[in-house]
């Protein structure tokens, strides 16, 4: 069940979305975190950020919208106050990070890249509810290159760059981050959404917009993991509404390399180890000698 | 490295009655092992295999008893939505899954020992489990607390004969005078404020945002008052982040804290209500 991401070893393919697990601790009691392929922590950014006023949340037909806005306690206090927490495992730590300028992402990724117990970074180019950086960056090939760029120069870990659906062709920011030097493309963030209360006729969100995760946007995710699978030479890591074993292998299928479940984590706290599980069951049946086999295998 | 001592519990739904319109009491038998939930506690409940609706639903425990053979595990919940309109047509026999007990419950201060329960229509749910715990605490004889329970309508008083068994000092009102005073709670309550030292008296609330908001105005910061909140969740763990309220934090700026995680129960006055 192995893999291997841009020098990052992965006991097995399965990852946490950023966003969805914490910083582990919330699901400890749950999973063993031992037992997972990595987890991604919440996006961090140079600052502690409040986020957005509530109401963030709102469930949609097979989903939810999130306006989050990546409330977080900031890349210090998660290297001081976190980072021991997750040290104590024998699992790799991805910190996905978020920044309103290059320069912002710059330090974010000096700072990670020289605290220990960080195996790798995910450069947020594409949340859609923040007001600076994120999908500005993400929604634009020349941005999402310079940014790439100056977390490369920042930090010897292997850089994933995690990619807005939110674009017309998903390829052409996949392709210019991996001129740009990012050692993979992970993909699908969230969807811009919204939904309406009729009886009010205002948003369920106070945000407005919002992400929209979860199976509803599984068939848009596994399509562009194909498309962009079929561009780029570095690893896909694929993800969007990913809920059991057959839906990540799904996506191994398309092309990708490794897989991250994030809703999932929220109605099942065992989501994840439970699609470990259940990949290793497909490895045995199928007589496999590595998961890798079925990756990019699609008939066409 | 964290205890793993976490699990989805299969619960059996025993009853699912709807004991005045829009209001249900559902019993739910779980495993004997279920841990024994503190007040203020809150369950993430969704029906077994089902993705419809696709999030759990948070509702509070309104009651908890252990068997010989069993957990009786009873929520009281109002049909807000969909979610809990699907919960409400279950039948007996159904699977529900349920993660929890959840959050972090009322502290309950043994040095003040005049205990005041402020409920607002189905916030009384919470406060039931207080009163039983109080109750437990105070002994024969004792009464455990003063309750004020408040609703809409007499239609919508629910919880009234639970609280009953706990608790002899109990003033009702409905804001149409249909069963008892004819008050809002937080009115009825402020008449009788003088009565309740605040050196002595915890207040514990659950109710709908305004009244909890003019609860805030009544007693400011003179007296020892937990609130139990409530928001659309999605994970109930503390990591979606979904959860938000506004508080006021150590050095009394403005936060966010997440209600399953950090509450539900909160300070009153941390409360920033927007």
């Amino acid at each position: 069940m192995v893999v291997e991401i841009a020098g990052l070893k992965l006991k097995n393919p399965v990852m946490t979305a950023s966003g969805t697990f914490g910083c582990g601790e919330e699901y400890a009691g749950y999973v063993d975190l031992n037992r997972l392929g990595g987890i991604v922590v919440k996006g961090l950014s140079l600052k502690p950020r409040l986020g957005n006023p509530p109401p963030r949340i709102m469930e949609t037909a097979g989903g939810m919208l999130n306006a989050v806005g990546l409330q977080n306690i900031g890349v210090d206090a998660f290297i001081e106050e976190k980072l021991p927490f997750l040290r104590t495992y024998d699992v790799a730590v991805i910190a996905n990070i978020y920044g309103e300028s290059c320069a912002e992402y710059a330090q974010v990724a000096r700072k990670l890249s020289a605290a220990p117990g960080v195996h790798a970074l995910e450069v947020n180019v594409s949340c859609p509810n923040v007001k600076k950086g994120g999908l500005s960056f993400g929604a634009d090939p020349k941005a999402a290159a310079e940014v790439t760029k100056r977390v490369k120069a920042e930090t010897h870990l292997p850089v994933i760059v995690k990619l807005t659906p939110n674009v017309t062709d998903i390829t052409v920011i996949a392709r210019a981050v991996e001129e740009a030097g990012a050692d993979a493309v992970s993909l699908i963030n969230t969807l811009t959404g919204m939904s309406i209360d009729l009886k009010t006729r205002t948003p369920h969100l106070k945000n407005i917009t919002g992400g929209l995760s979860g199976p509803a946007i599984k068939p848009v995710a596994l399509r562009m993991v194909w498309q962009a699978a079929q561009k780029v030479t570095i690893p896909v890591i694929g993800m969007g509404g990913i809920m059991t074993a057959e839906d990540a292998l799904e996506f191994m299928v398309a092309g990708a390399k490794a897989v991250q479940v994030g809703t999932a984590n929220f109605i099942n706290p065992l989501a994840t180890s439970e699609i470990v599980q259940g990949m290793r069951q497909y490895v045995k049946h199928h007589k496999l000698k590595n998961i890798t086999e079925i990756v990019g295998t699609l008939k066409v | 490295m964290a205890i793993m001592n976490k699990q989805i519990t299969i619960g059996s739904v025993s009853g699912n009655d709807e004991i005045r319109p829009g209001y249900v009491l559902m019993t739910i038998h779980v495993h004997r092992s279920f841990p024994e939930p503190r007040p203020g506690q809150f369950v993430m409940i969704r029906i077994a295999g089902l993705q419809e609706p696709f999030l759990s639903r948070p509702l509070s425990i309104f009651s908890f008893s252990r068997g010989r053979s069993h957990g009786l595990v009873k929520l009281l919940y109002r049909v807000a939505g969909k979610g809990t309109q699907i919960l409400a047509g279950l039948i007996r026999g159904s699977q529900v899954e349920i993660v929890g007990p959840l959050g972090k419950g009322y502290t309950v201060d043994p040095s003040r020992e005049n205990r005041v329960l402020i409920a607002g229509g189905i916030g009384v749910a919470p406060l039931s489990l207080l009163a039983q715990h109080l109750c437990r605490l105070s002994g024969r004889g004792a009464n455990p607390a003063v309750v004020y329970l408040g609703a809409k309508t007499a239609d919508e008083l629910v919880g009234l004969d639970q609280l009953h068994k706990y608790c002899n000092s109990i003033r009702v009102c409905t804001d149409d005078g249909s069963l008892g005073e004819k008050s809002l709670v937080t009115r009825t309550f402020q008449k009788d404020m003088k009565k309740h030292d605040p050196a002595r008296t915890s207040i514990y609330a659950c109710g709908p945002k305004p009244m909890l908001q003019s609860l805030a105005g009544i007693l400011k910061d003179r007296y020892f008052c937990q609130v139990s909140l409530e928001e659309r969740m999605a994970c109930g763990v503390g990591a979606c982040m979904g959860c938000a309220v506004a508080v006021r934090d150590e050095n009394g700026d403005k936060t966010y804290r997440r209600v399953c995680a950090d509450g539900p129960v909160f300070d009153l006055q941390k409360v920033i209500w927007e």
